[in-house]
C-alpha cells in the first residue's frame, strides 16, 4: 500500500498525562513528511518516548489525534507500513537473533525470506545464530533496527538508536539511518544527541517539557534562535578593543582566548574590517561564528517556563 | 490471529523451561504415583497394614483399568500447577523482558496478539494431555506386566471423556496463570500467587471447611472442587472408604470449568486490550 499523503505522521493536539497525574506530552502538533528523514529532538524526560509510543499504538493518547503511515496508530493498516524500535530493543532472551526475527516475521506475516537480507543490512549474520542474551548493546540495536526493518516499511521509527552504542558503532548506526531512507522511506528518529540529528536529519523538531517548541531544518533553527557571530583576531588587542567597543555596544563585544566574538551579523564584518585598518589595528583573523545546534537546543529549551 | 498462533508455538517450543515443566510433570507422574505406590504396596509399611483395603485391591489403583482417574487426580494437583506456571510464563515473560511492546508494533492487533497465545497454550494443553494420559497408560501397563497380574483396558469412550476432562481443567489452570501473568506483569507474582491459591486456597482451606455450612457453598464455586467434582465421574474400580466424596457432581463441575475458561479468557483479553505498554 503507497501512502498517498504529504505527511507519514501527524498529530493534532496529542497529549498524554500518566496515571500519576504528570504530563509528558501537551498538546502535540507533529507533521512529518514522506520521504524525509526527521529528528525528533529533547532533553531526557521531555516526552520524546512517550510520543513515539503513542504513534506506535503502545500508549493511548489522553486526548489529540494522530496518524502513522496513513491509519490510526496500532491499527493494523498502520502497523503494515510502521517498523518501529522503541525505547531499548526487547527480545526473547533464550532465542537466537535470527529465531527472535523469526517470531517477528511471523507475528508480521512476513515472509521468512526477508530475514537473511535485514541481518545482512544490519551486518549481523555473523552473529545471528547466538542468543540474544549473549548480544552487546550495540548488537541489540542492530537487531532491534533488523526488526524494524522487517516488513520493509514505509515509516521507520527508531527511538535513540545509537543509545548506549560505542563510538564507532554510533558512526555506524549513523551511516545506516542514513540509507535506511532510501526508497522514499520516512524515518523519525528521536534523539537528544544533536550532533547525530545535525548529521542524518533533513528537519528536527525540538520537544520541550511534552511541547513541540521550534521545527524546521538545522540552518532555519539557528537562524530563528539568533543566528550568528563575528570572530576577530586583532593586535594590539587592548586598543581593538576600544575601538570594537566604541563602535558597538559592550555587551557586543567578549574577549576570550585573544579571539573576540562579535554579536553582529555577517553583513557588519567588512565595516568592522575597515574600521580596525583605519585605526592602525592589525586584523589577522575574520570569520562568521555559526552558532552550535548546541547553542540552538539550549537556548530553546531553557526558554521554556 | 494464525500468524500469532505460529509465533507463539515457535517461542514456547524454543524454550526449555516449558520442556522442564513438561518433564516434571511426566517425572512426577511415573516416579511419584505409579512407581512410589507399587513399591509402597509391594514392601507393605506399617502405615498400609491398618488400610481398609488390602494391599492386593490398592495395587489395581496404577493398574490399566484405572489409569484415567489416576491420570486425573495428578492433573487436579501437581497437573494444575504445571499448568499454572505454564500459563503465567507465557504471559508475565513477555512483560517482564518487555517483548511486549515489541510484538504489539508488529502487525496484528492486540486481540490477534493474546487470541493467538491464547490457542498456542490450549495446543499446549492439548499436546501435555495426550502426553500425560500416554505416559500414565504406559506405566500402567509396565506395572501390571511386572507385577503379572491381569488388567483390563477403560471403554475407548470412557478414554475420551477422561481425554476431554483431562484438558478442561488443564486448560483452566493455563487460563488462571495467563490471567494472572497478564495481570500482574510479573512472573514471580503470578506464578506466587496462583500456587498460594491453589496449594492454601484451595487444597488447605478446602479440606478444613468443606463441611462447614456456608463456606461449602463458597467451595463449590472455586475451579479446584469442581475440577475435582469432573473426576469425580471417573471412578476407580474399587471402592476406598477414605477417599471423600466431591462436595459437586461432574456437570456442574463442567459447567463451572467453562465459565472459568471463558471468565479468565474475557478478563486476559479486556486488560490486554485496554492498558498502555510501557511509560507512566
Amino acid at each position: 500500500m503507497g501512502m498517498a499523503q504529504s505527511y507519514a505522521v501527524e498529530t493534532h493536539g496529542l497529549s498524554k498525562r500518566y496515571a500519576t497525574g504528570v504530563l509528558a506530552v501537551n498538546n502535540l502538533d507533529l507533521r512529518v513528511r514522506t520521504g524525509e528523514v526527521y529528528g525528533f529532538l529533547g532533553p531526557n524526560g521531555a516526552g520524546k518516548t512517550t510520543t513515539l509510543r503513542m504513534l506506535s499504538g503502545l500508549l493511548r493518547p489522553t486526548s489529540g489525534t494522530a496518524t502513522v503511515a496513513g491509519g490510526a496508530p496500532g491499527s493494523p493498516a498502520s502497523l503494515a507500513q510502521l517498523g518501529a524500535m522503541v525505547e531499548t530493543p526487547a527480545f526473547y532472551p533464550y532465542l537466537s537473533g535470527r529465531d527472535n526475527l523469526r517470531v517477528m516475521a511471523r507475528y508480521s506475516s512476513v515472509q521468512k525470506s526477508r530475514i537473511e537480507p535485514v541481518l545482512q543490512q544490519v551486518d549481523m549474520t555473523d552473529r545471528a545464530r547466538h542468543k540474544f542474551k549473549t548480544y552487546s548493546t550495540g548488537m541489540k540495536q542492530r537487531l532491534g533496527v533488523a526488526s524494524a526493518l522487517l516488513k520493509d516499511p514505509q515509516l521507520l521509527i527508531l527511538d535513540e538508536p545509537t543509545s548506549g552504542l560505542d563510538p564507532q558503532g554510533t558512526v555506524e548506526m549513523r551511516e545506516l539511518i542514513k540509507d535506511l531512507r532510501q526508497g522514499g522511506r520516512t524515518v523519525l528518529l528521536s534523539s537528544h544527541l544533536l550532533n547525530e540529528v545535525e548529521l542524518t536529519c533533513d528537519r528536527v523538531g525540538v520537544i520541550a517539557r511534552g511541547s513541540l517548541v521550534a521545527e524546521g531544518t538545522v540552518d532555519e533553527l539557528r537562524a530563528r534562535s539568533g543566528g550568528q557571530a563575528l570572530l576577530v583576531r586583532a593586535s594590539p588587542i587592548d586598543q581593538a578593543r576600544r575601538m570594537l567597543e566604541s563602535l558597538l555596544k559592550p555587551d557586543q563585544v567578549q574577549l576570550r582566548d585573544g579571539l573576540f566574538t562579535l554579536a553582529v551579523g555577517p553583513s557588519q564584518a567588512a565595516a568592522i574590517n575597515r574600521r580596525l585598518v583605519a585605526d592602525g589595528v592589525d586584523v589577522t583573523e575574520l570569520r562568521v561564528a555559526e552558532q552550535s545546534l548546541e547553542d540552538v537546543f539550549l537556548q530553546l529549551t531553557e526558554k521554556q517556563p | 490471529m494464525i500468524a500469532s498462533l505460529r509465533a507463539d508455538g515457535l517461542k514456547m517450543r524454543k524454550r526449555w523451561a516449558n520442556w522442564i515443566m513438561v518433564a516434571i510433570l511426566l517425572a512426577w507422574l511415573v516416579l511419584l504415583v505409579y512407581a512410589l505406590l507399587y513399591l509402597v504396596v509391594k514392601t507393605q509399611p506399617a502405615s498400609l497394614r491398618g488400610s481398609q483395603v488390602p494391599a492386593s485391591v490398592l495395587i489395581r489403583q496404577i493398574f490399566p483399568e484405572n489409569f484415567i482417574p489416576t491420570v486425573l487426580s495428578t492433573a487436579a494437583s501437581i497437573g494444575a500447577a504445571i499448568m499454572i506456571i505454564f500459563g503465567a510464563l507465557s504471559t508475565a515473560s513477555e512483560y517482564g523482558w518487555s517483548t511486549v511492546q515489541t510484538i504489539l508494533i508488529q502487525k496484528p492487533g492486540r486481540t490477534a496478539v493474546l487470541g493467538g497465545k491464547g490457542l498456542a497454550l490450549f495446543v499446549a494443553t492439548v499436546l501435555i494431555s495426550i502426553a500425560a494420559l500416554a505416559v500414565s497408560a504406559l506405566s500402567a501397563y509396565v506395572v501390571v506386566t511386572v507385577d503379572g497380574s491381569s488388567s483390563s483396558w477403560p471403554a475407548a469412550t470412557e478414554i475420551v471423556k477422561g481425554f476431554g476432562a483431562l484438558i478442561l481443567q488443564l486448560a483452566v489452570w493455563a487460563a488462571f496463570g495467563a490471567f494472572l501473568g497478564i495481570a500482574f506483569r510479573s512472573t514471580a507474582a503470578a506464578i506466587g500467587g496462583g500456587l498460594v491459591y491453589l496449594f492454601v486456597g484451595e487444597a488447605l482451606l478446602g479440606s478444613l471447611f468443606r463441611t462447614a455450612p456456608v463456606i461449602k457453598d463458597v467451595l463449590k464455586l472455586l475451579p479446584g472442587i469442581n475440577a475435582s467434582g469432573v473426576n469425580g465421574a471417573f471412578r476407580l474400580t474399587y471402592t476406598n472408604p477414605s477417599n471423600q466424596v466431591p462436595l459437586v457432581d461432574p456437570t456442574h463441575g463442567v459447567i463451572t470449568l467453562l465459565v472459568y475458561l471463558v471468565a479468565f479468557t474475557v478478563l486476559s483479553l479486556l486488560i490486554f486490550r485496554r492498558r498502555d505498554v510501557g511509560g507512566g
